[in-house]
């Protein structure tokens, strides 16, 4: 047997046949890397989390026209400016003035399955208009006309008097209200359309007013997204929408503080009460050190012993800290954002590592002591 | 030479004279018994020829080295590699098996060899309870692991501070006959007791009072083996 050998086999000896001891160390370690594991994994999910609970506030980019306005074409020539992983939805809007029972309404055809992705947060009592020849009702003009879900409307459209397209004639159609929409805000004073049908009505295709972005990302990052469709396709302005982009930085900035705070007050705490254990561990162990210094153990090798025996801990420990530690992140995200984390592997031996250290450096106090214990204390029988 | 000397040897803890001007000499291969009540000086004395501990003045030579002059490292390898000791208190790391404590003090010296461990084991009569941890084994048990690990890396002194005051008779004849047979093998012994029986059983008694070496006697009838009151034949 090397000396290798016996190290390992003194070591793993001191922590498996001295259980009951070594536990209270074990658990102080576990539960300080499980809190570090848990945290660092919530400290770089909450983007992602946040992120998402942000994108049911609505659009955070804004691409609008830089003359008039711009088509479709424009629109994907932008979209490919962006990372496809990060887009949520791009919603295009064409808005009209149209006449419903001889009144002016406003109109906006779009695409409804993106403007869902763009604005989860529209209330909409029926359903979302899923065919042409649906509308999507604000509930002002639902309240004004007396309108409910499943009735039918005439909605017309007049050319402007100054308008000198002479293919666009006065039209009218017939609509089925498939659903009212609650939002609290401008939007219940339009009705909403599939955006084929109103370039039915109006007679004009391809043209879109303005389209509505939502995008997972940072602020900083929506910037660049901004700065380079500004920069290679003329034909459309991006802007962020800062109400958005900036509270959910400011909030994830601190957010993140929080998380960062917390999990450097529980490594103190951790290496508090390793230091505390391993300590007592040599105070309790005194006379075996004065004995292993006797038969010829010297400080290097009373420390090397000590700190192997740490380290141990702190693998296992680790080790242990990174599977509760993804079950604590689990359940945090769960019972907080609602959705799971995704795990992270490399968390797995950057735990273990950090477990490592903490414990050694936790050891070096009560280890220099070890290393001090004069062996005739053993003869003395002290 | 002798293999070991202790010259105008005194150690001072204040105003207590724990050792005053003590003068011994040790042959290789003798079994030497100290004596004395407690507080007469005895574990300084271990302590000193065990490097464990320096005298205040005076010199200590082992194998021609002062050792009252090496620096704490360098008593460190010297106790490795000549001294092998036995405590009265049996001191066994309790963790680990009885092999593996004889294992440590290879692996301390040079390189541990299960094999040779368990030879040793063997020697002092426990081969079939190298697997045991010392709290299952007795009292006596332990002591010969004790034994077997001083002796694994083959001193040139065997050092023993009361190594039958935690024994029953019959477990302090077996290390007394171990003892035996380690002189024979032509080990040196230096054997601190209270016991006159296991005293008596070395060549040479030396005894020690208020630090001073106040008698030495020297056993005419030599043979190494223990007897108690209820064997001696008058």
């Amino acid at each position: 047997m090397n000396k290798r050998k016996m190290f390992f086999r003194m070591i793993t000896a001191s922590l498996l046949r001295r259980r009951s001891r070594m536990i209270v160390a074990l658990l102080s370690i576990a539960i300080g890397a499980t809190i570090l594991s848990g945290l660092v994994t919530i400290y770089y999910d909450v983007p992602r989390q946040m992120g998402a609970q942000f994108r049911n506030y609505g659009a955070n980019m804004i691409f609008t026209p830089t003359d008039g306005s711009f088509t479709s074409a424009d629109i994907s020539q932008g979209k490919n400016c962006i990372d496809q992983k990060d887009i949520i939805g791009v919603t295009p809007y064409r808005y009209e003035s149209l006449r419903m029972r001889e009144q002016p309404v406003m109109a906006a055809g779009t695409d409804m399955a993106e403007a869902k992705l763009t604005s989860p947060y529209w209330s909409v009592e029926g359903e979302y208009p899923s065919a042409e020849g649906q509308i999507l009702l604000g509930a002002t003009l639902s309240e004004q006309f007396r309108l409910g879900t499943g009735d039918k409307v005439e909605i017309g459209f007049t050319p402007s008097a100054d308008d000198n397209d002479e293919t666009v004639v006065d039209s009218t159609k017939e609509f089925t209200v498939s659903g009212i929409l609650e939002t609290g805000g401008p939007e219940e004073d339009y009705v909403y359309m599939i955006l084929s049908d109103l370039e039915e009505l109006t007679g004009v295709s391809g043209k879109i007013d303005l389209a509505e972005l939502s995008i997972s990302a940072k602020s900083d990052k929506l910037k660049t997204y901004a700065d380079k469709i500004n920069s290679s396709v003329p034909t459309i302005r991006a802007s962020l929408v800062k109400r958005v982009t900036e509270s959910e930085t400011t909030v994830l900035t601190k957010l993140q503080a929080l998380v960062l705070l917390v999990t450097v007050v529980v490594l103190a705490l951790t290496m508090i009460c390793v230091a505390t254990t391993m300590t007592a561990v040599v105070a309790e162990r005194r006379r075996e050190i004065g004995l292993r210094k006797a038969i010829g153990a010297s400080n290097s090798s009373i420390i090397k012993e000590f700190m192997g025996e740490g380290m141990l801990l702190g693998a296992v420990g680790g080790i242990i800290g990174s599977v509760l530690g993804y079950i604590f992140a689990q359940q945090v995200s769960i019972n907080v954002f609602s959705s799971s984390i995704s795990f992270m592997p490399l968390l797995v031996p950057i735990t273990i590592l950090v477990s490592v250290a903490v414990t050694g450096i936790s050891c070096l106090l009560p280890i220099r002591s070890a290393a001090s214990i004069e062996p005739a204390l053993v003869l003395k029988g002290e | 030479m002798s293999l070991l000397e202790l010259k105008n040897i005194y150690k001072i803890y204040g105003d207590l004279h724990a050792l005053d001007d003590v003068n011994l000499k040790v042959e290789k291969g003798e079994w030497l018994s100290i004596m004395g009540p407690s507080g007469s000086g005895k574990s300084t004395m271990m302590n000193i020829i065990g490097c464990m501990d320096k005298p205040s003045k005076g010199e200590v030579l082992l194998d021609g080295v002062d050792i009252a002059k090496e620096s704490a490292k360098n008593l460190t390898m010297i106790r490795r590699d000549k001294i092998g000791l036995i405590f009265q208190q049996f001191h066994l790391v309790s963790y680990l098996t009885a092999i593996e404590n004889v294992m440590l003090a290879q692996y301390y010296h040079s390189v541990p060899d299960e094999k040779e461990a368990l030879e040793a084991l063997d020697r002092v009569g426990l081969a079939d309870r190298a697997k045991h941890l010392p709290s299952q084994l007795s009292g006596g048990e332990q002591q010969r692991v004790c034994v077997a690990r001083a002796l694994i890396n083959y001193p040139e002194i065997i050092l023993a501070d009361e190594p039958t005051g935690n024994l029953d008779d019959a477990n302090e004849k077996i290390v007394v006959d171990l003892f035996h047979k380690l002189h024979n093998e032509g080990t040196t012994l230096i054997v601190v007791t209270h016991d006159p029986e296991v005293a008596e059983v070395a060549q040479r008694t030396v005894y020690l009072r208020n630090g001073r070496l106040h008698k030495e006697t020297i056993n005419q009838h030599f043979t190494g083996e223990i007897k108690f009151d209820n064997e001696v034949s008058v």
